[in-house]
């Protein structure tokens, strides 16, 4: 039935058992999975199928590109192995299931064995009056920050970034860098507030308004036009360059149209299978439980699956979600998916570092003593520890305000020192107190008759019972290493 | 030669001050003179709590009988001061008797501050300061019946304590967003709202008492509050707060602090070398304080300057405080609201078993500048000791977690 009687002009009927694995999508998901492949020796041919014209390359640094910090050509992909034929420029328009055929947009059909969509996400463009030509492209001025195309050097003038999540941050502290006029706007009181609570939220702000970033909270844009993207409340802003960074959105054109399972993204279960058991999705475009993932979670994917291909029996786990901003000067991260719950609950546990001086900043909910949420921003020791911590599920150390802080933990137990005044009301301290226990004043009214300890409020009672304890406990070691 | 020190006021930092003279003047120089308005000698005022469910005013008492006999000492509980006379170094009691006197101490106190609202004195509306305070409350308390505490500071909320053992159902109504607004963070007040909400007290914070209202025979009905919801209550307790009786410096003509209060320096000295004044009535400074142990460290600096030394200064602004309000621990000490430059904060709390633990620590590294814990205070007197010095290790122990139970399932 292969075929059905439709002419196949370059594709190839898979002649080895293990058949033709055929990728939809050159970026970096389908760049790996192809690597991994070759690697670990996959036995049969393979194919990538690229709608982008240049070669992969790491979408992850294109920040770095708008910054001019990295050159575009810095970003590309190590070379694949010779021997995996390539298409660039060749989108793939339509899935024949039953037949095991792709069709792509310069008329070609490939059968396959396997297909893999690698399609990714595309840039969620908000409807707004203006953003769009009459053709339906974006209007003159305004871009996405979504391939190295749209990275492009910028007309000179100022820049306008729609949208303050992790990547209108990220590209907005990178025009600056470069010296360019920039002003952000973000629909929500503060930036990133999909990862960051409201007090990370407000040292991010600080940090964006003392680096040159002109910030606009709350407001929406309602129009563009002009060079000039009009606000909700009737003010505006120049915006002869327009930045969207409002998020992307799992391109699962290809799938739906094919009659795939589609969520939020091509449904996959932990063989990352869709509903038809011979397609395969990784990457941007794969909803692999709850939630679809993002950059790390791709290539976890890419080869997981490039190993099942090869008979291997693994099985992908959805990664627990970590968000962190890249930025030179500037650490933050999100564990967890969200801002770390605030609302009581049976067995949760909140540690928190409250720092503005310092511009740090740490909430965490612990359950017994694991991660479970947390929002790290300026702490880049504790971002690094408590990611480990967080993915491999393991307990966060005793000490944690060391941890957090990134210094050696304490290991003394807490002993006062002598001058330390333990008897506030009476200003009696701690080696008064000894010395009247070595005195023999062993309970409460001797030593309030010797010191007036104890003798006010009465708190510095359980106080003076621990050093006595402590005394006691130490006095017969003593004696007993004196005896013989 | 023997010189007389007269100290109107014996309540709990004027007794203080009578022992601490009396302590250090081996050779007799002073003959003391105690006026105190109230009838009962000094007693401890933090416990009416327990005298009002049940605990004897003799318990209460502060004053030994060494005291009552001491031949250099004339208490006179029941005795009021009406005027001072700085010329002719007198003070005239209400009795219209003149006591001359050397060196004169103000220890006058505070009174309850009650808000002019509508109603505010009709049967009732009570106060929470003297034992006479909590006859009138025994008195007046019907077991069952609603009742409504204005104020959710530490008096306030140890009232409404004494009145939910009492078998009332008191209401807390409290002008802050949070309670305990000068010891408590938001984050220890919450835990304390939780747990004593809990305990059956019911809280409307972050609003006004707006007016009592009438009930039957004139007797207070219940109030309204600011924002318009009205609570039914056989009684009103006023426990937001005192103010200094500083009524004699007008007659004396001695300054007072803007807001009230005998103004002294950091000696605790009115501008009369002869007069000092020390406890809630003194503004040191300018500043009152309103609580028992800065009022202590006065007592003491005075002690000092008439024992002879008098190099010490009051230098108290330490307010760290350990209670426990209506069953749940609370206590907050040094810099606990950290406004000292440069400070963060550390915490660590597990709000659903109802437990908060806050550090403030300063600059680099961690040195201890004050904290607040609620819930579980064990840690409270270490940590206090601690403070000004860099934490050798987390007190883990200290901050109310206990990590077995944690880890028990």
């Amino acid at each position: 039935m292969r075929g059905a009687g439709r002419p196949v002009p370059a594709g190839r009927c898979a002649v080895n058992p293990a058949g033709e694995i055929v990728v939809v999508g050159a970026g970096p998901a389908g760049h790996r999975l192809v690597e991994r492949l070759h690697r670990h020796g996959y036995p049969g041919p393979m194919r990538l199928l690229g709608a982008e014209l240049e070669p992969p390359y790491n979408r992850m640094l294109l920040p770095s590109v708008l910054e001019r910090s990295l050159p575009a050509p810095a970003l590309a992909l190590p070379p694949l192995p010779r021997s995996v034929p390539v298409r660039w420029g060749s989108r793939v328009t339509r899935i024949d299931r039953p037949a095991r055929v792709v069709y792509t947009s310069d008329g070609r059909a490939y059968p396959y064995h396997r297909l893999v969509l690698a399609t990714g996400a595309r840039p969620r463009i908000p409807r707004i009056p203006g953003l769009r030509d009459a053709g339906g492209r974006l209007a003159a001025g305004v871009r996405t920050v979504r391939t190295l195309a749209s990275c492009r050097e910028l007309p000179i003038g100022p820049v306008t970034v729609l949208g303050a999540g992790i990547l209108g941050v990220e590209v907005a502290l990178a025009l600056r860098r470069r010296g360019r006029e920039v002003t952000v706007v973000h629909r929500h009181p503060y930036p990133m507030e999909r990862h960051l609570d409201a007090a990370a939220g407000e040292l991010l702000l600080g940090h964006l308004r003392e680096r040159g970033v002109s910030v606009r909270l709350s407001q929406r844009a309602t129009g563009y036009g002009a060079g000039q993207l009009l606000l909700d409340g009737g003010t505006s802003v120049a915006a002869g360059t327009l930045l969207l960074c409002t998020g992307v959105r799992p391109d699962v054109a290809l799938a739906r149209a094919a009659g795939l399972a589609v969520g939020r993204g091509v449904v996959v279960d932990d063989r990352l299978r869709t509903s038809d058991p011979r397609i395969h999705a990784v990457g941007d475009c794969a909803q692999s439980g709850a939630s679809v993932p993002t950059a790390g979670a791709a290539w976890e994917q890419a080869d997981t699956l490039a190993e099942l291909l090869c008979g291997g029996d693994a099985r992908y786990r959805s990664p627990r979600p970590v968000v962190r901003l890249k930025d030179p000067e500037l650490s933050a991260a999100c564990l967890g998916g969200g801002p770390a719950v605030r609302a009581p609950a049976a067995g949760i546990e909140q540690v928190r570092l409250t720092d503005p001086a310092r511009g740090r900043h740490a909430a965490l909910s612990l359950r017994d003593g694991r991660i479970t949420g947390a929002v790290l921003y300026g702490l880049p020791h504790a971002i690094a520890a408590a990611t480990e911590l967080y993915d491999r599920d393991l307990p966060l150390p005793t000490d944690r305000l060391a941890f957090l802080l990134g210094i050696p933990p304490g290991t003394d137990p807490v002993e006062l020192p002598e001058d330390a005044v333990v008897c506030v009301c009476n200003t009696v301290t701690k080696g008064e107190i000894v010395q009247a226990w070595h005195r023999g004043c062993r309970d409460m009214a001797g030593l309030a008759a010797a010191t007036r300890a104890g003798t006010g409020c009465g708190n510095c009672v359980s106080e003076v019972r621990r050093i006595w304890r402590t005394l006691s406990d130490r006095a017969p070691a003593r004696s007993g290493a004196e005896a013989p | 030669m023997t010189d007389t020190l007269v100290i109107i006021g014996f309540g709990m930092v004027g007794h203080r001050l009578v022992e601490a003279v009396r302590a250090g003047d081996r050779p007799g120089r002073w003959r003391i003179v105690v006026l105190g308005e109230e009838p009962h000698p000094a007693y401890d005022r933090t416990a009416l709590s327990a005298y009002l469910l049940g605990r004897s005013g003799s318990e209460l008492s502060l004053v030994s009988d060494a005291l009552w006999h001491d031949p250099l000492v004339q208490l006179r509980p029941g005795t009021s001061a009406v005027t001072v006379d700085r010329v002719r170094r007198v003070v005239v009691t209400g009795d219209g008797a003149e006591i001359g006197y050397d060196a004169l101490v103000l220890a006058t106190g505070a009174r309850p501050f009650v808000p002019l609202v509508p109603g505010h004195d009709r049967p009732g509306c009570l106060v929470y300061r003297t034992i006479e305070d909590m006859d009138a409350l025994r008195a007046e308390a019907r077991s069952g019946h609603p009742a409504v505490v204005v104020g959710g500071g530490l008096l306030g909320l140890e009232a409404a304590g004494a009145l939910r053992e009492l078998g009332l159902r008191p209401h807390v109504v409290e002008a802050a967003p949070q309670l305990m607004p000068a010891q408590l963070d938001p984050g220890g007040a919450r835990v304390l709202a939780r747990r004593v909400t809990a305990s059956g007290l019911r809280l409307h914070c972050g609003t006004g008492l707006h007016t009592v209202n009438e009930g039957v025979r004139g007797r207070v009905g219940g109030v309204t509050l600011a924002g318009g919801a009205r609570l039914p209550a056989g009684i009103v307790v006023f426990a937001a707060g005192v103010r200094p009786r500083d009524d004699l410096a007008a007659g004396a003509e001695l300054p007072v602090a803007p807001r009230g209060g005998f103004l002294v320096d950091a000696r605790c000295r009115t501008r009369d070398p002869r007069i000092w004044a020390v406890g809630d009535c003194a503004a040191v400074e300018g500043r009152c304080y309103g609580l028992v142990n800065p009022g202590y460290r006065m007592a003491d600096v005075v002690a000092d300057q008439l024992l002879g030394a008098g190099r010490r200064t009051f230098t108290g602004t330490d307010m760290s405080t350990k209670l426990k309000l209506a069953g749940v621990e609370v206590a907050s000490f040094g810099d606990a609201h950290a406004v000292t430059a440069g400070s963060y904060e550390f915490v660590q709390a597990d709000p659903a078993a109802g437990t908060y633990a806050k550090l403030v620590l300063s600059g680099e590294g961690r040195v201890l500048l004050g904290g607040v814990l609620a819930g579980d205070t064990s840690g409270y007197a270490t940590l206090r000791a601690l403070i000004g010095r860099p934490l050798p290790a987390l007190p883990e122990a200290l901050l109310g977690r206990r990590p077995g139970l944690n880890h028990a399932r």
